[in-house]
């Protein structure tokens, strides 16, 4: 028996488990409840109502990832940097929450955010007014940048860390300003970490249901919410797999443009 | 040498701020499953009753029982397919390991709400009750493409004429198999099992929608936080925190980091 | 060439990292047009001389002037000095002419005395091209870096540095990742070049055959001093400490006692020398290169030993003579038989007297 055979048991998994899967979300997409084919599911969720809500998760999901970008390219450009002592365990810190089950932060979320939860606590006791802040955008927003913060952190750290210093010496020595070594040489030279950094931020956050469920107590509706209702309480599996469907394809046309920033997928990402 | 001191005051005060962002809410969390209180507003005292009360709940043991079910019995499988299929792809041609590889990072690269779905549709489909078995299968997929990345450095590591050196010595492909390759790429199989078993006591997505009546720990939570803060989640919630730690620990032992997943 | 001018001054330079003392007490300088080499073995402190000058480390103590004025403190970025690092540094996220261009693009149209942006694009093209042709490599302008071998990349680099009109250029052992053939090719290259332009040239390496091919000046280093500074000539010929006499060429080091000017007494015997000046009966460091040792008939020779191996060099035969107390490396055009019981004289201004060097 020839070596390469030992695969065979991993491929066949791999199609009957992930392509042939995916199949069946196509099938159930253009068929209705009695197995017929339609376009009907589609032209359902092309009604306002739904497509509001599809607008409303990219935008949010766009305004995370920028607020990742902010607040993680200084964080992994300032761990990547040489004048910082136990820079390492620094950097183990600041990945570790990304190991820990997005539920749990969510929850922990959840404990400082609720009407009487630990803020409003914190707010009483120096004598200023509750504030009302599980439903609104900001909430969700920020859980969702808790959640997903490390994740932007750690392709961009990777890239820094593996730029060769000289190269800013280089910079400097041909004349380049410390800003004007972050504009000309550090920010270009991390594209293809940035590029990974946005797809491990954008995807799941753009598909997420539980974190709005959780911070909005429902008043905040997106895209993961309508499909978790449409497979799980409303069980209507031909809607809810043309959702799904128009989802993914959205996200493989955007991961497919951000591939053309960083062709060479050289980006230190998860994958 | 001013300005310098100033630059490293101002990244100092960023990161701690970044690190402040990310671990209060987890402190606040872990600090309330040991309050005396069911409120979040006030610090009546130190208890461990949270905890015992969690151990004394049906629902969670059972729940327990589940998740590390499904994660042994998940891993156990991906271990097996996803080592053969490290071996086997080291040994294909190029065009080959191309599509394996394109195939392997699929479930990667798709939202765990897509994948999770269009598992569940099949299942459905087929009409295979949904539970403690098409969650494990479920796993499987997820699990094994980490087993076969872990395995697969170490095989690239590896000298290509050790296993024709064993069969030149008298040995059964088999053989050489078990005595040469196996030992040679032991590491990776461990990582990838730890890696393997985190990532499925870990997941939420994928479970949720893949299994009906059984329930792991993870939809245990989504289902009690969707009522709303409940102190004994709290507790549940740091024993879980501190398990990860000890697994991701472990694993990093072995890789560091920055090269999980 | 050289014009008495100093460029640049090195005074009292020290450098810790923390509990080690990297340079120590280093006084240098470098004229107008010069070729420097900084030579001496890994971890003596050349290449931390060489970030001083480029601005990228800051001197413990001391000062570094250029053209007189104190630059100890000024950042790279605003001197006029560029550097070709080690393993090139090229930005892989640019072209070849982008990769020259960099800092020309940097500068205002003024800066290059241009009078609007699109002639300053003229200039810099202009410029670049030169560059180009200069390090003959034209044509590769589109080319991305990652496609270049380690010779081209090198001529990018250098290329890089000098189209900014330095008045210096670092060199921080640019050779070093290359194939000898091309070493040597670059070498003369490099002086040409140096020539050509007339820049001063400052050139760090641990190879002693590269630094007395292409400097004027020679500063060799060793635990964190200059130990001597000089023209290869100098240097070679004569060596102020046992030590460079044994890092530049081979040598035979021997201990010896001054015992009046002109008579020194080693290997128990007492030979004539051109040294003065010494303490009666001081011990000194005696050195004598293997090709300055002439191999006569064994009952004429001032020693008398056996050829313990030979091992043919090219031009030359290597043999090693054991006269019982010293074994000698002596260098002959004519070969001995190995057992052969060999003379070896030695003329009197062939006998280098060092004094002995205080432990660093």
């Amino acid at each position: 028996m020839k070596r390469s055979w030992y695969a065979s048991p991993y491929a066949l998994w791999m199609v009957l488990f992930t392509a042939v899967p995916l199949l069946f979300v196509c099938y159930y997409a253009f068929t209705d409840a009695s197995g017929a084919f339609t376009v009907g599911n589609f032209t359902k969720i092309a009604q306002p109502m739904y497509l509001l809500v599809l607008w409303d998760s990219v935008r949010l999901a766009f305004l995370c990832t920028v607020l990742c970008l902010l607040i993680g390219y200084p964080t992994a450009y300032f761990l990547s940097g040489r004048d910082l002592n136990h820079a390492q365990s620094l950097v183990v810190l600041i990945l570790v929450p990304m190991w820990m089950n997005f539920l749990l932060r969510t929850y922990a979320m959840m404990t400082l955010f609720e009407d009487n939860g630990v803020i409003n606590s914190l707010l009483e006791a120096v004598g200023l007014p509750r504030l009302h802040m599980i439903g609104t955008e900001g909430a969700v927003l920020t859980g969702m940048v808790y959640n997903f913060l490390p994740f932007m952190v750690l392709p961009i750290y990777t890239v820094l860390k593996k730029m060769d210093y000289s190269i800013i010496e280089a910079a400097e020595d041909l004349g380049c300003s410390p800003l004007r070594v972050v504009t000309r040489v550090v920010l270009p030279m991390s594209v293809p970490g940035v590029v990974s950094g946005v797809t491990m931020v954008f995807m799941p956050a753009v598909t997420t249901f539980a974190i709005s469920r959780l911070l909005s107590s429902g008043m905040i509706y997106l895209v993961g919410d309508m499909i978790e209702d449409y497979f799980i309480s409303m069980n209507n599996r031909n809607v809810g797999s043309s959702i799904s469907l128009v989802m993914l394809v959205l996200i493989i046309l955007s991961i497919g443009l951000l591939r053309k920033v960083d062709p060479d997928n050289s980006g230190g990402g998860l994958w | 040498m001013n300005s310098h001191r100033t630059s490293r005051f101002l990244k100092g005060t960023w990161l701690a701020l970044v690190l402040a962002f990310l671990y209060i809410p987890i402190i606040v969390m872990i600090a309330l499953s040991f309050n005396a209180s069911v409120s979040r507003a006030e610090w009546t005292g130190f208890t461990l009753g949270w905890y015992a009360k969690l151990f004394q709940s049906r629902q969670i043991m059972e729940a327990l029982k589940v998740t590390l079910e499904v994660a042994v019995v998940a891993t156990a499988v991906s271990v097996v397919i996803g080592t053969l299929g490290a071996i086997g792809m080291h040994a294909m041609n190029a065009g080959m390991a191309n599509v394996l590889n394109t195939l392997s990072y699929l479930p990667m690269t798709t939202p765990d709400i897509v994948t999770g779905v269009s598992l569940m549709l099949m299942f459905v489909f087929t009409r295979v009750p949904l539970g403690k078995w098409t969650m494990i299968m479920a796993h499987v997929t997820f699990d094994t493409p980490y087993v076969l990345f872990s395995v697969m450095p170490k095989l690239r590591q590896m000298n290509p004429n050790l296993y024709e050196a064993a069969l030149d010595l008298g040995c059964h492909p088999a053989k050489a198999l078990t005595k040469v390759i196996l030992p040679e790429i032991n590491p990776g199989i461990v990582s990838g099992a730890l890696l393997a078993f985190t990532m499925s006591l870990d997941d939420f997505v994928i479970s949720y929608f893949t299994s009906n009546t059984d329930q792991n720990l993870a939809m245990i939570v989504y289902s009690a936080a969707r009522r709303g803060v409940e102190p004994t989640m709290y507790a549940l919630s740091t024993l879980m925190f501190i398990v990860i730690m000890v697994l991701l620990l472990a694993v990093n032992r072995r890789s560091g980091l920055e090269n999980m997943g | 060439m050289i014009q008495d001018t100093r460029l640049i001054e090195i005074k009292n330079v020290c450098k810790r990292f923390g509990e080690t003392e990297v340079l120590h007490d280093v006084n240098l300088y470098i004229r107008k047009c010069e070729f420097v080499t900084l030579l001496g073995p890994s971890g003596c402190g050349k290449t931390t001389l060489l970030r001083i000058l480029g601005g990228f480390e800051m001197p413990t103590s001391g000062e570094v002037l250029f053209e007189g004025k104190d630059v100890t403190a000024i950042p790279p970025y605003k001197r006029r000095i560029n550097t070709v690092f080690q393993k090139y540094a090229l930005f892989n996220h640019l072209n070849v002419y982008d990769n020259i261009a960099f800092g020309l693009k940097l500068k205002t149209p003024e800066q290059m005395g241009c009078k609007s942006k699109k002639e300053q694009k003229e200039e810099i093209h202009r410029r670049v091209m030169r560059m180009l042709k200069l390090v003959k490599m034209e044509g590769y302008e589109k080319r991305s870096t990652n496609a270049l071998s380690g010779g081209q990349q090198q001529r990018i680099a250098i290329a890089r540095a000098l189209v900014n009109e330095p008045e210096v250029l670092l060199l921080d052992e640019p050779l070093g990742a290359l194939d000898l053939k091309l070493r040597k090719e670059m070498q003369l290259e490099l002086k040409t070049m140096q020539q050509q332009l007339g820049i001063t040239f400052i050139y760090v390496t641990h190879d002693q055959e590269e630094a007395l091919t292409m400097s004027d000046t020679i500063a060799v280093m060793n635990g964190g001093r200059i130990q001597q500074i000089g023209d290869p000539k100098g240097i070679y010929d004569e060596p102020k400490n046992a030590f460079v006499a044994d890092f530049i060429g081979e040598s035979n080091i021997l201990d010896g006692v001054m015992l009046e000017d002109e008579l020194v007494k080693f290997h128990g015997t007492e030979f004539q020398c051109v040294d003065e000046g010494f303490a009666p009966d001081e011990p000194v460091d005696v050195v004598i290169r293997p090709e300055d040792i002439m191999i006569v008939g064994a009952d004429v020779g001032m020693l008398t030993g056996t050829v313990e191996s030979v091992i043919f060099k090219g031009v030359h035969y290597e043999m090693m003579v054991n006269t019982g107390a010293q074994r000698w490396k002596v260098h002959s055009t004519t070969m001995q038989p190995v057992g052969s019981q060999v003379g070896m004289t030695i003329v009197p201004y062939n006998i280098h007297i060092m004094r002995k060097q205080k432990e660093a």
